[in-house]
C-alpha cells in the first residue's frame, strides 16, 4: 500500500511541507506581529527577522495604550478575566448537573431520559440564534442581561449536551455489576456512585470538562447577544478592540494571542480525547 | 410453611420491609438537564410565535398575529433567496472542499508514526482557535496595506487584491477562514476512522497485488463511508449556519454579498428591530437543520455504538 | 445465622419468564447449587436475591424477613460475579475490604486472614489488571466472604478460569463456603461443579425447578427425561420402549432384546415408555445373547479418563457408551453386543417426560 518510490516520499513530503505551512503559518505570523510595533508591522516587504518588543502586551496588560492621538484605555484584560470566570464557571456547573443526569441516563432505561438527551442533542445542532434573540427578550424581563449568571446558563447549550453524551458514553463502558459489588459491599448508592462510577469515568468527566472549557471559550454568539462590554468574554471583546483601536495593529496581534493562548494549551494537553469529544463520543481516537 | 404462616411472616415483616427501591431517582438526577431542555424549549416556541407575528420591536403598537405572512414574504423577496444562495453556496463549497482536503491530509497521516502524530496534533491548534479570532487573525493577514497574504500575491503579480473587502473575493476569502478552522476536524475523524480499520482486506489486497487506487476505491472508502457521512454531517450543520467567522470579517458585506441565515437574522432583530421576520427566518434555518440533524443523529448513533462494542 | 427462603417467586421481561413461581429454601450452612442450561432463569434468580431488580411476584427472606424491596447494601448477601467484578482502581486489598466497616487494625487482620485462606496474601497491592484470572476469582470470593453475609451468592464463580483452577477450587471451595455458615447459592452450568460443591442440588429449567434434592438423588432418580440429560457426560441413551409385566417384574424390549429390570417401579407403567440408560452403564461384549442388544461401531472418541463409543444399535438407534481405557473396546466397523445390568435402567413417562422409577443404585459418577 505505502509506495516508497522516491517520486511518491517527494510527493508525500511536499504534500505534508504545504499542510504544515497553511495551517500553522496563521498561527506563527501573529504570534510575530504579537512582538512588533506597528512601524516594524508596516514594512514592506515584512521581515522574518525584527527586534521583539514586549511593548504590546505591556500595553494590554496595563490598560493603558500611548498613542499620539492621546491615551486610550484598553479593557481587553477584563475580557480576559471574564472569558476565565465564565467559562469555569459554565463547565462546573455543567458537570455538576451533567454528570449525575449522564448516569442516570446510562443506567437507567426511562423514556424521559431519552428525550432529554435527544432533545438536548437535537439542540446542538439548531440556529443558536433562534434560542438566543428570543432568549435576551426574556433576560431583559427578567434582569438577566448582561450578568455573569445569565451568560453562564445559556453557556449551559454548548457545555450540557456534550458533557452528557461523552459522559454517558463512559458510564455505559462500566459493568453495572462492579457496582452492584459495591453495592452488596454495604454501600449506598451514592456511595457507589462517587466512588465507584465517577472514578472509573474519571477520563472521560476530565476530557468533556477540557473540551466544554474549550467551546465556551471560544463561542462568540451567546456573549455577543446577551453580554455588553463589562462582561464581554475575549471573542467579543477582540472585535471591539479592533474596532475601538483602529490601527494599532500590534496589540490587535498581542490580543489574538492572549486570546487562543489558553484553549491552544488546552487542546494541546487534552488531544488524546479531541476526537472522542468534537464526535460527541461516536469516534474514539 | 403454610398459606397462613407465610402471611403473618410478611405482615410481621411489613414495617421492617424499606421503601421501595427509588424509581424516582433517574428523575431527580436528570432534573437540572430537563431544567436546561425547557430552557431551550421555551425561547424555541416564543421565535416560533414570534414568526408569525408582525413585531417590531420600534414599533410594538402594529404587533399582531398576521399567520404565515412573514413566510409568504419571502417567496417574493429577492433578499431571502440572496440570503439561502448564499448560505448554500457557502455550505457546499466548504463542506466539499474540506472533506476532499481532510480526506488527503487523513490518508497522508495514516500510519500512525510519531513524525504523522505529531503533524496531526498541529493542526488541531486552528480547529482550537474560536473562529471569530480565526477570522480576526485572516482579517490582519489580509489587510491591504500590510497584510501578508496581500504581500505574497503582489508577488506573483496581483496588485490590489482586496480579499474580505470586495464582493467579487469576499466569499473565497471567507471560505478560506472556514476551510483553514474547519479541515482539521474533517481530518481528526476521517484519521481515527482509517486507523481503527481492520487490517485483513488490507493486507489481503497487497498479497495479491491489487493496485492502489482499487485498494481505495473499493476497499478504504467504503469502509471509511459512516465516518465521511458523520463528519461532513457535522460540518453541513455547522456550516450553514456559520456567524462567528462571516460576522467578525465582514458582518455580511460587502453590501448583502455575505448575507448568510444567522448573519441576517442576526441584523433583522438588531438593526432594523423586526423580531417577526428575524424569527422567521430562523424558523426557516431550523426547519433545514432539523431534516439534516435527523439523518445526522441516526448515523452518529450507529457509529457510537461501534465505539463502545455494543453494535 | 439466617436462612433463605424463596416463595414462589415470578419475574418476566416481556414474553420471556425467567422465573415462573421458584420456591426454594437454603438452610443456614448448605450450600444448594442452582444448576441448570444457559438461559434458564439462574442469574436472575440471583439478582432478583442480590437487589439488582426485584421480582414481580413472590417473596424472598432471610431469616424470616423480607428483602424485596430492600437496597442491595441491607440485605446482608454477599456475591461473587461470573465476570468477578473487582473494582478495577483499587487494589486486592482495598477490594476485600470494601465491605468492611470496622476499626483500621481489625480491618488489616481480616483481610490477612482470609487472603491467607485464599492464598492470595502475595497479591494483595495489586489492582485487579495484574492480577491473573484465578487470582481476580479469589480476590472476588474473598470480597464475598469477608463480611459473613448471612447469604451467599456466587454466580458461576468457576467460568472464567482454567480447567486446572477450576479443578482445585472445586475441592476447596465446599470447606471454604461453609466456613461462615451463611446459607450458599452457587449457580453453576457444569453438573460435576454442582455435585462436586453442592449439598443439594436445585434444577433449573426455563424458569421453574424441575427438581431439587441431593446430587446422588438427582444423578440415579432424575425427575424428568430433561433433567436426566442435564447430568452425566457423555448424555445418557434413550430409548422408546413399552414395559411388560410378567410375574411380577418388568422387562423392556430395545431393538429386539429384552431385558429384565426388576421390580423397581411401584405401579407397573401403562404404554410406552422413554428408557433411559447412562452410557457408563453400557456393558459391551462379543457374545451375543437375547439379553444383548446387537449394534456397530460407529466411532471411538477418548475423553478424559475414559473412551467413548457412538453405537449404532440394530433398529437404527444410537447410542453412546463410555468404557474405561483398559476394558476391551473394539474398533470402528466392529459388530458388538450391548447389555446393560437392569439396576441401571430408568424408566420415564413417554408423554410427560416425568421418572417413572427403577434404578436402584445411589451413586454419582
Amino acid at each position: 500500500m505505502e509506495h516508497s518510490s522516491l517520486a511518491g516520499l517527494i510527493f508525500r513530503g511536499v504534500a505534508l511541507t504545504l499542510i504544515v505551512l497553511f495551517f500553522m503559518f496563521p498561527i506563527v505570523w501573529i504570534f510575530m506581529m504579537s512582538f512588533q510595533n506597528n512601524d516594524q508591522i508596516l514594512r514592506i516587504p515584512p521581515r522574518i527577522l525584527f527586534e521583539p518588543t514586549l511593548s504590546n502586551y505591556k500595553a494590554l496588560i496595563s490598560g493603558q495604550l500611548h498613542t499620539a492621538a492621546g491615551n486610550l484605555q484598553i479593557t481587553f484584560m477584563r475580557n480576559l478575566f471574564n472569558s476565565v470566570v465564565l467559562s469555569s464557571a459554565a463547565v462546573a456547573l455543567a458537570l455538576l448537573l451533567g454528570v449525575p443526569a449522564a448516569y442516570a441516563f446510562a443506567r437507567f432505561k426511562f423514556r424521559l431520559g431519552e428525550t432529554i438527551a435527544f432533545t438536548l442533542l437535537s439542540f446542538r445542532f439548531a440556529p443558536p440564534l433562534l434560542v438566543l434573540l428570543p432568549l435576551s427578550l426574556y433576560y431583559q424581563e427578567l434582569g438577566l442581561n448582561d450578568t455573569y449568571f445569565g451568560i453562564v446558563w445559556v453557556y449551559q447549550l454548548i457545555a450540557l449536551p456534550l458533557i452528557l453524551w461523552i459522559v454517558r458514553g463512559y458510564f455505559e463502558d462500566i459493568s453495572p455489576d462492579i457496582e452492584h459489588a459495591y453495592r452488596l459491599a454495604g454501600h449506598s448508592w451514592w456511595e457507589a456512585f462517587t466512588r465507584i462510577a465517577v472514578p472509573l469515568a474519571g477520563p472521560g468527566i476530565a476530557a468533556a470538562g477540557l473540551l466544554s472549557f474549550i467551546f465556551c471559550w471560544n463561542n462568540f454568539v451567546f456573549a455577543l447577544i446577551l453580554a455588553s462590554a463589562d462582561k464581554q468574554p475575549v471573542t467579543v471583546g477582540a472585535l471591539a478592540f479592533v474596532t475601538a483601536s483602529g490601527i494599532q495593529y500590534g496589540q490587535i496581534a498581542a490580543a489574538i494571542v492572549l486570546s487562543v493562548t489558553p484553549t491552544l494549551l488546552l487542546a494541546l494537553y487534552a488531544q488524546r480525547y479531541l476526537v472522542e469529544g468534537l464526535s460527541l463520543g461516536a469516534v474514539k481516537g | 410453611m403454610s398459606m397462613v404462616q407465610l402471611l403473618q411472616t410478611n405482615a410481621q415483616a411489613a414495617p421492617a420491609r424499606p421503601k421501595p427501591r427509588v424509581r424516582w431517582l433517574p428523575y431527580l438526577l436528570s432534573l437540572p438537564a430537563l431544567l436546561i431542555c425547557v430552557a431551550i424549549l421555551v425561547p424555541f416556541v416564543t421565535a416560533a410565535i414570534y414568526s408569525l407575528q408582525r413585531y417590531r420591536l420600534n414599533l410594538p403598537y402594529l404587533r399582531g398575529f398576521i399567520g404565515l405572512d412573514n413566510y409568504i414574504d419571502f417567496l417574493s423577496d429577492p433578499a431571502f433567496w440572496n440570503t439561502l444562495r448564499i448560505s448554500i453556496t457557502y455550505t457546499v463549497l466548504t463542506v466539499v472542499l474540506e472533506l476532499l482536503l481532510g480526506l488527503a491530509i487523513a490518508l497522508l497521516l495514516r500510519r500512525p508514526t510519531r513524525f504523522h502524530n505529531a503533524v496531526s496534533i498541529m493542526l488541531l491548534l486552528p480547529l482550537m482557535t474560536a473562529p471569530a479570532i480565526a477570522a480576526l487573525m485572516w482579517k490582519l493577514m489580509t489587510n491591504p496595506s500590510f497584510g501578508i497574504l496581500s504581500y505574497l500575491v503582489s508577488l506573483f503579480g496581483v496588485t490590489d487584491f482586496k480579499w474580505a473587502s470586495d464582493p467579487s473575493t469576499a466569499l473565497f476569502t471567507v471560505v478560506l477562514v472556514d476551510i483553514w478552522v474547519y479541515t482539521p476536524f474533517i481530518m481528526i475523524l476521517l484519521l481515527a476512522g482509517l486507523r481503527s480499520l481492520p487490517r485483513q482486506p488490507f493486507e489481503a489486497a497487497a498479497l495479491d497485488g491489487v493496485p492502489a487506487t482499487f485498494v481505495f476505491f473499493r476497499i478504504t472508502l467504503p469502509m471509511l463511508t459512516p465516518y465521511i457521512i458523520t463528519a461532513s454531517l457535522f460540518r453541513l450543520l455547522d456550516s450553514i449556519q456559520q456567524f462567528d467567522i462571516i460576522y467578525a470579517m465582514t458582518q455580511g458585506g460587502p453590501g448583502d454579498r455575505l448575507m448568510v441565515f444567522q448573519v441576517q437574522a442576526y441584523l433583522e432583530f438588531f438593526q432594523y428591530t423586526n423580531v417577526g421576520r428575524s424569527a422567521a427566518l430562523l424558523m426557516v434555518l431550523w426547519l433545514i437543520t432539523n431534516i439534516l440533524s435527523n439523518i445526522f443523529i441516526k448515523n452518529w448513533l450507529r457509529l457510537r455504538a461501534r465505539a463502545h462494542g455494543h453494535a | 445465622m439466617a436462612r433463605l427462603d424463596i416463595n414462589s417467586v415470578s419475574k418476566a421481561f416481556g414474553a420471556t419468564r425467567p422465573a415462573d413461581g421458584l420456591s426454594l429454601t437454603v438452610e443456614s450452612g448448605e450450600i444448594v447449587a442452582v444448576f441448570g442450561p444457559s438461559g434458564s432463569g439462574k442469574t436472575v434468580l440471583l439478582r432478583m436475591i442480590a437487589g439488582m431488580f426485584e421480582p414481580d411476584d413472590g417473596d424472598i427472606q432471610v431469616g424470616g424477613r423480607s428483602i424485596v424491596g430492600a437496597a442491595p447494601e441491607r440485605r446482608g448477601i454477599g456475591m461473587a460475579f461470573q465476570n468477578f467484578a473487582l473494582f478495577p482502581h483499587m487494589t486486592a486489598r482495598d477490594n476485600i475490604a470494601s465491605g468492611l466497616r470496622a476499626k483500621a487494625g481489625e480491618v488489616t487482620a481480616r483481610v490477612a486472614a482470609i487472603s491467607k485462606l485464599l492464598k492470595i496474601e502475595h497479591v494483595l497491592g495489586h489492582t485487579p489488571r495484574e492480577l491473573s484470572n484465578g487470582q481476580k476469582q479469589r480476590t472476588a470470593l474473598a470480597r464475598a466472604l469477608i463480611g459473613n453475609p448471612d447469604v451467599l451468592l456466587l454466580d458461576d464463580p468457576l467460568r472464567n478460569v482454567d480447567a486446572k483452577l477450576r479443578y482445585e477450587m472445586r475441592l476447596e471451595l465446599p470447606s471454604l463456603l461453609r466456613r461462615g455458615s451463611a446459607a450458599v447459592l452457587y449457580v453453576t452450568q457444569d453438573y460435576r461443579e454442582a455435585m462436586a460443591i453442592a449439598d443439594r442440588i436445585a434444577v433449573l429449567i426455563d424458569g421453574r425447578f424441575a427438581q431439587i434434592g441431593t446430587p446422588d438423588d438427582i444423578y440415579a432418580q432424575p425427575a424428568s427425561v430433561a433433567v436426566a440429560r442435564l447430568f452425566g457426560d457423555p448424555t445418557i441413551n434413550l430409548a422408546e420402549v413399552t414395559p411388560v409385566a410378567e410375574h411380577g417384574a418388568l422387562s423392556v424390549v430395545v431393538a429386539g432384546a429384552r431385558t429384565w429390570l426388576g421390580s423397581g417401579v411401584g405401579v407397573a407403567p401403562d404404554g410406552p415408555c422413554w428408557l433411559g440408560v447412562r452410557p457408563d452403564d453400557l456393558v459391551i461384549s462379543s457374545t451375543p445373547g437375547d439379553d444383548a442388544i446387537p449394534a456397530r461401531i460407529l466411532a471411538v472418541t477418548p475423553m478424559y479418563e475414559k473412551a467413548v463409543l457412538l453405537l449404532r444399535l440394530a433398529d437404527g438407534t444410537e447410542w453412546l457408551a463410555a468404557l474405561p481405557h483398559d476394558a476391551p473396546l473394539g474398533a470402528a466397523d466392529d459388530a458388538v453386543f450391548v447389555r446393560f445390568a437392569p439396576d441401571a435402567a430408568m424408566l420415564f413417562d413417554r408423554a410427560t417426560g416425568l421418572w417413572i422409577g427403577l434404578s436402584h443404585r445411589r451413586q454419582a459418577a
